[in-house]
C-alpha cells in the first residue's frame, strides 16, 4: 500500500529517521555515511530549546503561491499569520511570472474557546461554502493546524462530504505542528494532497489527433519534457538559470509545483523525467510519481556551487544520452565562471565562514563557499537524514581541518556559543536566522531569499558578488556588536556549546 | 464581514501579541509554553507586517520555548515547562521572565501557574499569562500581558504620587509605529509637567513599571486595547483611568491635552498655554505648504482602513486637520457589537462637520464593495460626480484596492509590508506633521 492511500502522510522521523538534535563533525558524519550507518543516528532532546517554525510555514509558502487557490486555515486565529511575509514572495513571484503583483488569499476559521469544546467541523463546512462562493477559486486548500489535531476534527471527512456541493477542488493538508519535529514534513504534506487529488486526468483531455505527424510531435515533445521541482526555495531568477541550462541540452521544462495552476498539475504525470533540486524537498513525491505514473526521477545533487551544478547537469544529460553536449556546456560554463570569480578571490582568501540552513541548502552552500576560496569552519543544519551523506563526503574531502556540524532546528543559543568560539569572518544563515551573527558583529548574508540568485553557475557568481559586497563594508554589523548584546548569559558562553544535548542526543550507534 | 472565517487576518493570535509585548518590555523575556512553530510564525509575521521590525533583545527565533510534542500532549507538559524555565534562567539574562501559553498546552490542561509559582517562591522574577491562540487576537494578548503585570508584578499598596501617570493602548509591533506613537503621546503629557510611565519606550525601566501602582491616573489611548488591564488596575491598585483616542495631529492632540488636564484637575491656564504654544509651532511649520496644497489641488476624497485605534484617529486627522473628505472608514478588528458604538462616536461629530461612513469589516477583498455602496459607481452618464481625486490610508493589503480605484495609498495600519519604520510616529502635534508629509509625499511621488 502506498503512503498516498492514507489520509495523513507519515512524519519524517518515522519515514526517514530524520533527526534534529545531534552534535558531530563533518569528517565524523562522512565516516558514518560511508559505513552506511548515518541513518542510525539517534535523535536527541535538548533541555533548553528556543522557538522555531513548524511544518505549517513551509507548507504555506508553497500553497500561497498557487494561482487561483484560496488557503483556508483550520486552526486558531494566529496560525498562518506568517503569510504576511510570505505574501511578499507571492507578489514578487507572480509579477516575475505573470507580469502582475498579486496578493495571496488566505483565510482562517479562527477556532475559539467554544469550538475547542464543541468541535470545529461545522464551522469549517460553512467556511468552505462561503469561500467557494466569494472567491470562486480553482481550489481551496484546507490546512489543519494544531487545534483540530487535538480536538479531533476530520478535515478529510469534511472535504469529502462537501466536495459535491462546491465548484473548487478541495485539498486537505495536514500541518498539525506538534505532531512532527521535522518541518520538512511540510513538503510531504503538500505533495500528499497534490498526489491524492490533482494528478488524475479529469474530463475529456484526450483530443483526437489531427494527423499522425501531430501525434508524433507531441510524443517527441513529451519525451524531452522534464519536471523541475521547486517547493519555493528558488525564486524565478534561479528557475531561469536552470531552465537555461536544461533548454541548452534540448529539454523542455515544466516547473512544478510553486506558482503552477492547480489545473495544470496533471502535466507532471506526463513528463519524461522529474528532476529534484533538493532531496530534502522532493523524495516523497518523486517516489509516488515513479510508482504511480512511471515518471522516473533524479534526486541527488543540489545545483548550488560549481561542482554540484555540473554533477546535477551530468545526471540529467545521462538520462537522455546527451553526455557529450553536457560536457561541452559544462566545460564552457565552468571556464567562464572561474575566470569571472578571480576578481573576488583575493578578498575571500583565508576567510572563515559558518553556514546555517536547512539540511541540503547548508551543505551545498558550504561546498560552494569552499569553491570560491573561503574556509568552512562550522555548519548548523536544521535536520539530518541519509540523503545528506553524499554532501558530507564532498565537504569532508575538501576540508582543511575537521569542523563542527550542529544538527539543530535553529536553536541560536548553540550558534551564539559556537560563533563566539570559532570567530568566523562570515556567516550565512536562513531568513530570520541571521540576527545572532549580526549582533556578534560577523558579516552576514542570507542563504535563501527568492528575490536573489543562488542556483546554478549564475548563482555562484551572484552569491560571490554579494559576499564580496558584504565583506567590503561590514560596518552595520560591527556597529551592532559594539552597541548591543545578545540575551545570553556569560555563564552560557563559557559552557560547552552542546551542554543541553542530553546523553541520548550525544550517543551514536556506530 | 464573514461569520465563518477571517480573511488575511490583520493580527496574530493572543500568544503572538503577548510574546511581542513581553519582548518590548525592558529586559522582558518571553518563555513560550507552546508548540515549536509558534515563535517562527510570529517572527515571519512581524517581518511582513510590522514595518520591517522583527524581535528585539529577546524576540524572533531567540525566544525560549518548550516546543511541546506529541509526548507532552499524551503525558502533560508541566515537567517540560519546569525544565525549560530552569534552563532558561541559566542561559538567558533577563529582568522579567513571562511564561505564555499556546493552544496545545491549554487544550491538554497544563497548569502553568503551579510551575511558575514554585519559581516565584524562590524569588525568581517570573510571571505567567494564559494566552492560548484560540482566546483571541494579538491585541487581546497585549491586554493579557498587562493584566498579568498588574496582578502579579506591580508593587501593591503604594501611595499615589501627584503628577504621575501610566500610558498604554499602543500595541508593540501590532502598531508598526508603536515606538514613535508612544513617544509622541508621552511628549504631550510631559508638556503638561507629568511624569509618564509608558512601559515600552527606551526611557522606561522595570523599576518604574514595578511602581506603576503609584500613578494617579492611567491613560489608555485606545477604546479597545488595554481596557481590560485598565479596569483590573483600578480594582487592584485603585488608580482610575481615562480612555482617549490615539491623538494624531493638531485637533486630536488639543482634545487629548484638555481631556487629561480635566481628569487630573490641572490648571486650565497651564493646559491652554501649552496648547497655544504647540499650535503656534504647528501652523508655523505648516504655513509654507499652503501654496502647493492649493496650487496642486491636494485635497482628496479618502478611504481609511485600519485597526480600532487607527481607523477613527486617521479619519479625524484627514477631516479635521487636512480638510479632506474621508467618506468611508473601515475598522478591521472583529469587534463585538457592544464595543462598536464607542468607536462610532469617535467620528460622529468631527469638528470639521464632515462625516464618514463607518463599517466594521476585517476582509480586505470586501472594501471595494463597501465603497460602492457609499459612492455609487458610474452608470454611463455624461456627467458623473466621481470618487476622484482619492487617497487610501490603510495597510499594505489595501494596495490592490487603491489600484482598483486609481488612488495613491499609504500603509499605516498592520500589516505594513512596504515601509521601513523605526521610531516614526504620528501622535502629537509633530506626528500630524509627519503624517501630512507622508500622505502628500505619496501624492507627489512621481512629480
Amino acid at each position: 500500500m502506498s503512503y498516498f492511500d492514507n489520509k495523513v502522510p507519515p512524519k519524517r522521523e518515522d519515514r526517514l529517521s530524520a533527526v534534529i538534535a545531534h552534535q558531530d563533525s563533518i569528517c565524523g558524519l562522512a565516516r558514518k555515511g560511508k559505513g552506511g550507518k548515518s541513518c542510525l543516528i539517534d535523535d536527541g532532546e535538548r533541555g533548553f530549546t528556543q522557538g522555531t517554525i513548524c511544518l505549517l510555514l513551509p507548507a504555506l509558502a508553497m500553497l500561497n503561491s498557487l494561482p487561483d487557490n484560496v488557503v483556508l486555515l483550520h486552526s486558531a486565529l494566529g496560525c498562518g499569520s506568517c503569510t504576511h511575509s510570505q505574501n511578499a514572495n507571492v507578489r514578487m513571484g507572480s509579477n516575475a511570472r505573470r507580469g502582475k503583483a498579486q496578493d495571496g488569499i488566505w483565510l482562517s476559521t479562527a477556532l475559539d474557546e467554544t469550538d475547542v469544546i464543541s468541535g470545529g467541523e461545522d464551522k469549517l463546512e460553512r467556511a468552505i461554502i462561503e469561500a467557494d462562493r466569494r472567491y470562486r477559486p480553482a481550489s481551496i486548500t484546507i490546512v489543519a493546524g494544531c487545534v483540530p489535531g487535538i480536538i479531533g476534527d476530520d478535515i478529510d471527512g469534511v472535504a469529502q462530504r462537501l466536495q459535491p456541493q462546491v465548484s473548487a477542488k478541495l485539498l486537505p493538508v495536514h500541518c498539525e505542528g506538534f505532531k512532527t519535529k521535522i518541518w520538512a514534513t511540510a513538503y510531504d504534506a503538500v505533495y500528499h494532497t497534490i498526489g491524492r487529488n490533482l494528478l488524475e486526468e479529469k474530463g475529456v483531455t484526450e483530443h483526437t489527433p489531427q494527423d499522425e505527424l501531430e501525434v508524433l510531435r507531441e510524443q517527441e515533445r513529451l519525451a524531452r519534457t522534464v519536471n523541475l521541482m521547486n517547493v519555493s526555495s528558488m525564486g524565478r531568477v534561479d528557475e531561469q538559470e536552470l531552465e537555461r541550462l536544461l533548454v541548452s541540452l534540448g529539454l523542455e521544462v515544466n516547473v512544478f509545483p510553486v506558482f503552477a495552476h492547480p489545473d495544470s498539475f496533471v502535466k507532471a504525470t506526463r513528463a519524461a523525467l522529474s528532476i529534484s533540486t533538493c532531496p530534502t524537498h522532493d523524495d516523497y513525491f518523486l517516489g509516488y510519481l515513479e510508482e504511480r505514473f512511471n515518471v522516473p526521477s533524479i534526486i541527488k545533487h543540489m545545483p548550488i556551487g560549481i561542482e554540484n551544478t555540473s554533477l546535477w547537469l551530468r545526471d540529467v544529460a545521462a538520462r537522455f544520452g546527451f553526455e557529450e553536449q553536457a560536457e561541452r556546456l559544462i566545460a564552457a560554463e565552468e571556464a567562464e565562471l572561474k575566470e569571472a570569480l578571480e576578481e573576488f578571490r583575493p578578498l575571500f582568501h583565508g576567510k572563515k565562514v559558518f553556514v546555517s540552513a536547512g539540511e541540503f541548502r547548508a551543505l551545498a552552500t558550504a561546498r560552494l563557499l569552499q569553491e570560491i576560496g573561503l574556509e568552512v569552519v562550522g555548519i548548523r543544519s536544521f535536520h539530518h537524514d541519509h540523503f545528506a551523506e553524499v554532501e558530507y563526503e564532498k565537504l569532508a574531502r575538501e576540508a582543511k581541518t575537521d569542523y563542527v556540524v550542529d544538527i539543530a532546528n535553529v536553536q541560536p543559543f548553540e550558534e551564539a556559543n559556537l560563533l563566539n568560539r570559532l570567530k568566523p569572518d562570515l556567516f550565512l544563515g536562513h531568513a530570520n536566522g541571521n540576527m545572532t551573527a549580526s549582533k556578534l558583529g560577523i558579516p552576514t548574508h542570507v542563504i535563501y531569499n527568492t528575490g536573489l540568485a543562488y542556483i546554478g553557475y549564475r548563482g555562484v557568481y551572484e552569491l560571490a558578488r554579494r559576499l564580496h559586497r558584504q565583506l567590503s563594508n561590514p560596518a552595520y554589523n560591527r556597529n551592532l556588536a559594539e552597541n548591543l548584546r545578545l540575551p545570553y548569559s556569560d555563564a552560557w558562553y563559557q559552557a560547552e556549546p552542546f551542554s543541553y544535548l542530553n546523553t541520548r542526543g550525544r550517543s551514536v550507534n556506530e | 464581514m464573514s461569520e465563518n472565517f477571517v480573511e488575511r487576518a490583520r493580527y496574530l493570535c493572543s500568544l503572538g501579541g503577548a510574546a511581542a509585548t513581553v519582548t518590548a518590555l525592558p529586559g522582558g523575556i518571553p518563555i513560550l509554553h507552546s508548540a515549536s512553530g509558534c515563535a517562527g510564525n510570529f517572527a515571519w509575521t512581524q517581518n511582513g507586517g510590522s514595518g520591517l521590525q522583527v524581535g528585539g533583545y529577546c524576540g524572533g527565533l531567540t525566544v525560549p520555548s518548550s516546543n511541546v510534542q506529541e509526548t507532552e500532549v499524551v503525558f502533560g507538559g508541566e515537567d517540560r515547562l519546569r525544565e525549560q524555565i530552569t534552563s532558561t534562567l541559566k542561559v538567558i539574562d533577563g529582568g522579567l521572565y513571562v511564561v505564555l501559553t499556546g493552544c496545545v498546552p491549554e487544550v491538554i490542561g497544563d497548569d502553568i501557574f503551579a510551575v511558575v509559582n514554585d519559581f516565584r517562591e524562590e524569588g525568581v522574577p517570573i510571571i505567567g499569562a494564559v494566552t492560548g491562540g484560540f482566546r483571541g487576537d494579538s491585541y487581546w494578548g497585549y491586554d493579557l500581558v498587562l493584566q498579568a503585570l498588574v496582578k502579579d508584578y506591580l508593587d501593591k499598596g503604594l501611595a499615589k504620587v501627584k503628577g504621575r501617570v501610566n500610558l498604554w493602548g499602543v500595541v508593540p509591533y501590532m502598531d508598526p509605529f508603536w515606538r514613535g506613537n508612544l513617544e509622541g503621546a508621552r511628549h504631550l503629557l510631559e508638556l503638561l509637567g507629568l511624569e509618564v510611565n509608558s512601559f515600552f519606550t527606551p526611557a522606561d525601566t522595570l523599576e518604574g513599571i514595578r511602581e506603576a501602582g503609584a500613578a494617579e491616573l492611567n491613560i489608555v489611548l485606545s477604546d479597545l486595547y488595554g481596557q481590560g488591564a485598565a479596569a483590573l488596575f483600578q480594582e487592584k491598585h485603585g488608580t482610575p483611568f481615562v480612555t482617549t483616542s490615539l491623538p494624531i495631529g493638531v485637533s486630536a492632540s488639543e482634545t487629548f491635552l484638555r481631556q487629561v488636564g480635566a481628569a487630573l484637575e490641572l490648571d486650565p491656564e497651564l493646559v491652554q498655554n501649552v496648547i497655544a504654544r504647540e499650535k503656534r509651532h504647528y501652523y508655523q511649520i505648516l504655513e509654507p505648504l499652503t501654496d502647493c496644497y492649493i496650487d496642486l489641488d491636494l485635497q482628496r476624497y479618502a478611504v481609511v482602513v485600519g485597526d480600532a485605534n487607527y481607523a477613527v484617529a486617521l479619519t479625524r486627522f484627514l477631516a479635521d486637520d487636512l480638510g479632506w473628505l474621508p467618506v468611508l472608514t473601515v475598522v478591521t478588528d472583529r469587534i463585538h457589537e457592544n464595543g462598536q458604538p464607542a468607536l462610532a462616536a469617535r467620528v460622529e461629530q468631527l469638528a470639521s462637520g464632515f462625516s464618514t461612513n463607518l463599517v466594521f469589516e476585517s476582509d480586505a477583498s470586501q472594501v471595494l464593495g463597501h465603497l460602492n455602496q457609499v459612492w455609487p459607481r458610474a452608470a454611463g452618464q455624461k456627467y458623473y460626480n466621481a470618487f476622484s481625486p482619492a487617497f487610501v490610508v490603510g495597510s499594505s493589503l489595501e494596495r490592490e484596492f487603491a489600484l482598483q480605484i486609481g488612488a495613491p495609498h499609504l500603509s499605516v495600519s498592520f500589516p505594513v509590508a512596504n515601509r521601513a519604520v523605526l521610531d516614526r510616529g504620528y501622535t502629537g502635534f509633530r506626528g500630524g506633521l509627519r503624517l501630512a508629509e507622508d500622505v502628500f509625499g505619496q501624492i507627489v511621488a512621481n512629480r
